[in-house]
């Protein structure tokens, strides 16, 4: 036992770089976050027709982030992104909470996908600063999140256009990678 | 995880799930980790759900461990069915919470999924000069009458969750854990029909709710494409 997790350290430890899938609906701040994380301008952003891909160093990993579109009619291509990820980033507009179930129920098919199985699961729940912030109970059970067994899953209060919170959620994120399997 | 050349020799392993409960920055995340060998390191508070599967004895324990924060807590109900039995993580030193303490331990013992359960009660942070000492606990948090009433079989054990990890965790942790699996595999049976029908109810319930946020979901966007195309 003492060798196998010695080894599986120091494998760990090596590669450091993670595949991140940037997952939510249309209009979540997907793309907004991930101009954040890499320090780019946030004025003028449109909606993802394709994908975005951009490399992150933060909190000691090399963060190959994906961000898919989320309107409704691109969501069948999230599938040909799933291989290899390590972590699924999952965005969310709490200012919207007529549309929380339906992020939910798109949320849970994605938790049922082989490729997924297992893969830590981190929630954003983005703009913050549009709303008292939200209780995380609440976004929780409207997400089905307490239903979720297999995977380890953390909420962020975050708000994409500051910045804020963001960092937190990556660090939690890599608290949960270096562990694993 | 597991070591395959004893395995053998030895019984299947039972497979039991503990749900580690307690607000927020009591120590819960820590105990965890030093059970699971993790070296301590600074730990965040958990806004979510984080579980260990762990070898202990001759058990496989899942541990859930659940965000005490208070904007956070009101999941924990959804993992009761699920659970044999209950570790509770104390602050010693938070003796102005003692009163937020006993109520939420009340709330936990009285949920009808969770009585008659076994508990062990640890009052972390012993370290800390300031720390309570387990009379005063046990008399703050009116335990023994909150057990009682409940049925719940209790041990209460003084620790410091960062004192050690793994094999030189805290005794105190380690043989608590032993008796709150020894409390359960002596009533096997029992506790183990319980969760199984628990959760069998459960799913059920979960199954039919499913179906009816499907519902609702499909009206709503049914309802905004129509609007669109106006
Ligand atoms: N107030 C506020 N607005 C935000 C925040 N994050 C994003 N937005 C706005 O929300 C809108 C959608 O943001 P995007 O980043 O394009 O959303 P997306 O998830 O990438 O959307 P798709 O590409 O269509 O899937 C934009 O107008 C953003 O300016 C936030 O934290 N606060
Ligand atoms: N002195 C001392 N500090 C401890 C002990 N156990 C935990 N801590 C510290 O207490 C703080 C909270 O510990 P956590 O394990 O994160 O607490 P938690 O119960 O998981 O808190 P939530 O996740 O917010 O519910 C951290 O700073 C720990 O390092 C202990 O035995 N002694
Ligand atoms: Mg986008
Ligand atoms: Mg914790």
């Amino acid at each position: 036992m003492g060798l196998l997790d010695l080894i599986r350290k120091l494998k760990s430890s090596q590669d450091k770089e993670l595949r991140i899938l940037l997952l939510g609906l249309d209009n979540a701040g997907k793309t907004t976050l991930l101009k954040k994380l890499a320090s780019e301008d946030v004025s003028h952003i449109t909606p993802t027709q394709g994908f975005n891909i951009k490399s992150v160093v933060s909190s000691g990993f090399k963060l190959n982030v994906w961000d898919i579109g989320g309107q409704r009619k691109i969501r069948p291509y999230w599938r040909n992104y799933f291989e290899n990820t390590d972590v699924l980033i999952y965005v969310i507009d709490s200012a919207d909470q007529k549309r929380f179930e339906e992020t939910g129920l798109e949320l849970s098919e994605l938790l049922e996908e082989p490729k997924l199985q297992g893969v830590p699961l981190l929630i954003y729940a983005n703009k913050q600063d549009l709303l008292q912030a939200a209780q995380a109970s609440e976004i929780a059970r409207g997400l089905s999140l307490d239903t979720i067994r297999d995977r380890k899953w953390h909420i962020q209060a975050c708000s994409a256009q500051s910045g804020e919170g963001i960092k937190e959620g990556i660090d939690w994120m890599s608290t949960v990678v270096g562990k694993k399997k | 995880m597991g070591n395959c050349l004893c395995k053998r020799k030895r019984e299947p392993k039972r497979k039991i799930t503990l749900g580690i409960f307690g607000l927020d920055n009591a120590g819960k995340t820590t105990t965890v980790k030093v059970l699971a060998g993790d070296p301590h390191t600074e730990t965040a508070p958990t806004v979510g759900f984080n579980q260990e599967v762990i070898g202990i004895h001759q058990y496989d324990i899942t541990f859930y461990d659940l965000g005490g924060g208070k904007k956070i807590r009101d999941i924990w109900q959804t993992y009761f069915p699920e659970i044999y039995g209950v570790v509770y993580v104390v602050d010693s030193t938070a003796s102005d919470r003692m009163d937020e303490i006993k109520e939420n331990l009340q709330m936990l013992l009285e949920d009808e999924k969770v009585s008659g359960k076994p508990i062990l009660l640890l009052a972390n942070k012993q370290d800390q000069e300031t720390a309570l000492d387990e009379v005063d606990i046990m008399e703050q948090l009116n335990l023994e009458n909150t057990v009682n009433i409940n049925r719940c079989p209790c041990r209460i054990e003084t620790c410091s969750a960062i004192k050690g990890t793994g094999r030189k965790i805290d005794p105190s942790i380690k043989n608590g854990i032993k008796w709150l699996c020894g409390m359960i595999d002596h009533n096997w049976e029992k506790f183990h029909g319980r969760v199984e029908s628990d959760m069998e109810e459960q799913k059920k319930k979960r199954e039919a709710e499913l179906e009816a946020r499907r519902e609702r979901v499909k009206k709503l966007r049914e309802e905004r494409e129509r609007k669109e195309r106006e």
